[in-house]
């Protein structure tokens, strides 16, 4: 396989400053390739991504799959950055963090220590996602682990196991959610309402009190000119100043087992939330002070992990627990009508890019299809993964990075001869 | 307990005074029932409760708040029902006297929780096996057998359509002489790493879920869920799943108890138990044997933790091995006969499982209402799951004292072995009393 040279057109160059100027604009600064990936649901943490280029047709033999990998077991997506994928899996109760080249796979670096599997109803190993800022690397373990990595050579520049040294409780299944970088900020969801540190010294700058997390990642939100974070924590979801941990507002939502892990899908001064275990899903307006207004509440989409993905007004998005066959739907966002619901797909996980679905199913199917309130109609398929895949896919520079639960990666190939 | 035997205790009830006189319904009237223990499978019995339309929540109770507050919600959102909601199931049972109590509790809580209820003179559904020691499944079984109340126990394969199926075949003669069984569970695993104890969640009271068992650390590997894998509160996989197969063979056999039980097992791929300050493990074999010799056959039982591939056809069940073939019995796969001979047919019949349990706690549930109210033995009720309960009970002690246990199932004893037979009982933390016989 021949490495393509680096193009960037026009258009991709506007998205990509684009994409830059909303990060920026979320207080986030990172050094960012233009098509990188570089945080959980991606650069607008929206599950969108900017690329347009990037093959969705293939034939019958499927799309190219430039290498496979084998990270350990479990569940966290992956993050690319200066031409490296990185991603967690756990293998004889440790855990590994992974930088692979993002072209062939080769590792780059890796970094091992002790963690429990924690298989309670599930295969167990790691849930969470690294996230990259600069060059630098972070990771939550389940159990409270923290490390600062230098991206580029794997160096810890620091380490410190925050549910010891805060005494945050674990929820059940374990800290999950990625790292946040707000300024000089990184903010965990540790704790009720999350856990701030400096994101240079892993200084502790402020903290909550150490009822059960949630399984969210902390989602940046400006409103009303004020940064803040909502978490999705055990009893709720809870919106706090960014600079100080303040509570600013708080939706009382409790879910089975406490397990509010959809992120929070922000539209202006919205928020759309989700859960699984039958709980369903509310349109809600935070407001300072007072119990958010509900504008809509109701069971159309119950979702026990990845969050919908906002496209054109309309949530794409999965309903059903893990111990049922979910459905993918399409709801309008400001009504909370379902416009469409498919059981053939078996989504666990998905993002959209240039108006398109990119699906993976829980068998390790991609699927390709027109994210449209019209219908569901699928335009390509692949097989590219066996056993059981709960990850959301991730698309950088034209490769699609798609794991199961097993810790088996495949890089597909989704590069045309624009793709940057 | 057949059909004469329970007509005569229930004509008994008079003598109990106290006991308001509650077995039959009146029309239009629907049953007043409270949930002791609302996490996942208390919930699943209680949608079947409520989808019945024979029946109103009027109370819920929990050692944490937040599962109290998840089902009060989910009640609420099923049947407009708006039931109170209790952190002690002993004033649950003083203020509402209930007519039914459905009791899904971790199994340490299971004897005195039904014992109480059937004191206040409320029907009892409690989950499987019915006790964690076997005195404790004895006092449950006289407490029932003294209110005249209707005890049905959650073995719902004692019902469930393909198992009902698979017996009448098996009975018919066509798997021919049975000579041995084997029942099993398997499933995946491996070391299994400590796990740091923790502060219990906010709204957990710790001390009330622990009860009348010892009160460990809490640590997230218990609850929620979890539980069932540390001995002090169930008994691993085969209190577990080993009920339920142990029961469809004394569903299939005439004999009542076996004459002697060996176990062995251990944790050989999951590591030595832990349980210090700092961290534990769950201490549940990862994997065993029991061997239950009864006069006509023998059963085994096994199950595994770990090594879950395709090298097995069937992963949880029972094979029948009889003189024409064997039968077997799954859950989602049905019941399959193989013949020994070529010439004749193998057999087969899908499960029919319900939602949103996968078993089929309806059939169950619906038995146990036409129980009250018809004044029938229910399915499962508590004699022939006491004894079914026994089983795992006795593959345990023998687990622990790592020999074969001799079995009196007339006097419940177990002979000539002292040490053995003292874990019939154990002893209760303060200020529980064990429950008498």
């Amino acid at each position: 396989m021949t490495l393509h040279r680096p193009r960037v057109n026009f258009f991709q160059s506007i998205v990509g400053i684009i994409a830059l100027l909303l990060i920026i604009g979320h207080g986030l600064c990172s050094a960012v390739h233009a098509e990188d990936w570089i945080q959980w649901r991606g650069p607008n943490r929206n599950g969108i991504s900017p690329e347009s280029k990037w093959l969705n047709q293939w034939s019958d033999g499927g799309p190219t799959i430039l290498w496979k990998a084998t990270v350990g077991m479990g569940f966290s997506s992956f993050v690319v950055s200066n031409g490296k994928v990185f991603t967690m899996g756990n293998a004889d109760n440790s855990d590994t963090v992974f930088a692979l080249d993002a072209m062939t796979g080769i590792i780059k670096w890796k970094h091992t220590y002790p963690s429990d599997l924690g298989d309670k109803y599930f295969e167990g190993g790691t849930t969470g996602t690294p996230t990259i800022d600069g060059d630098n690397l972070y990771t939550l373990s389940r159990w409270g682990d923290v490390f600062c990595f230098q991206a580029s050579t794997g160096k810890i520049l620091w380490t410190r196991n925050v549910q010891v040294e805060t005494g945050a409780r674990v929820p059940s299944w374990g800290f999950t959610g990625a790292p946040l970088v707000i300024e000089k900020m990184l903010i965990l969801n540790v704790g009720e309402t999350g856990l701030a540190l400096d994101k240079s010294t892993g200084k502790t700058l402020w903290q909550s009190s150490t009822k059960e997390a949630g399984y969210t990642t902390p989602v940046p939100w400006v409103t009303g000119g004020k940064s803040q974070v909502v978490f999705g924590s055990g009893q709720g979801y809870i919106g706090v100043d960014s600079l100080s941990g303040k509570e600013v507002w708080r939706m009382k939502w409790v879910t089975q087992y406490g397990v509010n892990a959809a992120d929070p899908v922000i539209d202006g001064d919205r928020l759309f939330i989700s859960s699984g275990y039958g709980k369903g899903a509310a349109l809600i307006k935070p407001l300072a002070s007072v119990e958010p207004e509900l504008v809509w509440k109701s069971k159309v989409l119950r979702t026990q992990m990845n969050a919908a993905v906002l496209f054109d007004k309309h949530l794409y998005g999965i309903d059903g627990d893990t111990t049922e066959k979910p459905l993918l739907k399409c709801v309008e966002l400001a009504t909370g009508a379902e416009k469409w619901s498919d059981s053939t797909s078996g989504t666990r996980g998905l993002l959209i890019a240039n108006g398109r679905l990119i699906l993976l199913g829980e068998k390790g199917e991609l699927i390709i299809a027109p994210a449209s309130p019209s219908g569901f109609k699928p335009t390509s398929r692949a097989q590219v993964l066996g056993g059981k895949s709960w990850t959301a896919p991730i698309l950088a520079n034209g490769m699609l990075f798609c794991r199961n639960s097993r810790g088996e990666v495949v890089n597909v190939d989704l590069r045309t001869a624009a793709t940057p | 307990m057949n059909r004469r035997s329970f007509i005569h205790t229930a004509a008994s009830v008079s003598l109990l005074a106290q006991a308001p006189y509650i077995l039959a319904q009146k029309p239009g009237r629907k049953w007043r029932i409270a949930l002791i223990g609302s996490g996942w499978w208390g919930k699943n019995i209680l949608k079947q409760a409520l989808a019945s339309g024979q029946c109103e929540v009027v109370a819920l109770c929990d050692a944490d708040s937040m599962a109290l507050e998840v089902a009060v919600e989910q009640v609420n959102e099923l049947s407009g029902d708006k039931p109170k909601r209790y952190k002690d199931y002993r004033e649950l049972l003083e203020k509402e006297k209930p007519d039914i109590v459905i009791i899904a509790t971790p199994d340490h809580w299971h004897a005195l929780q039904t014992i109480a209820a059937l004191k206040y003179g409320s029907h009892v559904f409690v989950e499987k096996p019915t006790g964690h020691t076997v005195n404790e499944s004895r006092a449950m079984l006289k407490a029932a057998q003294d209110s005249g109340r209707v005890v049905q126990v959650g073995l719902h394969r004692r019902v469930g359509p393909h198992h009902v199926n698979a017996m009448k075949f098996l009975k018919s003669g066509a798997v021919g002489e049975v000579g041995m069984v084997r029942i099993f569970a398997h499933g995946g695993g491996g070391r299994e790493q400590p796990q740091r104890n923790s502060e219990p969640p906010e709204s957990l009271d710790w001390d009330l879920w622990c009860g009348p068992a010892p009160k460990r650390p809490f640590n997230g590997k218990l609850h929620p869920g979890g539980w069932r894998n540390f001995l002090d509160y169930a008994n691993g996989t085969l209190g577990d799943w080993g009920v339920h197969w142990l029961d469809q063979v004394l569903m299939w056999t005439d004999e009542k108890y076996p004459k002697r039980v060996y176990s062995t097992g251990g944790r050989h791929i999951a590591g030595a138990a832990v349980l210090n300050d700092r961290e534990q493990t769950s201490d549940a074999p990862d994997h065993q044997v029991a061997v239950y010799d009864f006069e006509k056959f023998t059963c085994v039982w096994e199950h595994r933790r770990f090594a879950e591939n395709s090298a097995e056809k069937h992963k949880i069940g029972a094979y029948f091995y009889g003189t024409k073939g064997t039968l077997h019995i799954g859950w989602q796969d049905g019941w399959t006969f193989h013949p020994s001979r070529d010439s004749d047919k193998m057999l087969h019949e899908d499960s029919q499982l319900q939602q949103p349990d996968g078993h089929n706690l309806k059939i169950l549930w619906d038995d146990f209402i036409t129980a009250i109210t018809d004044k029938k033995y229910p399915a499962a009720g508590i004699e022939l799951a006491h004894r079914s309960s026994v089983l795992p009970l006795l593959g345990m002690i023998s687990y622990k004292v790592g020999r074969s246990i001799n079995w009196d199932g007339t006097k419940e004893q177990i002979i000539g072995d002292p040490s053995a037979n003292a874990l019939l009982s154990r002893p209760y933390r303060d200020p529980y009393t064990y429950p008498t016989v």
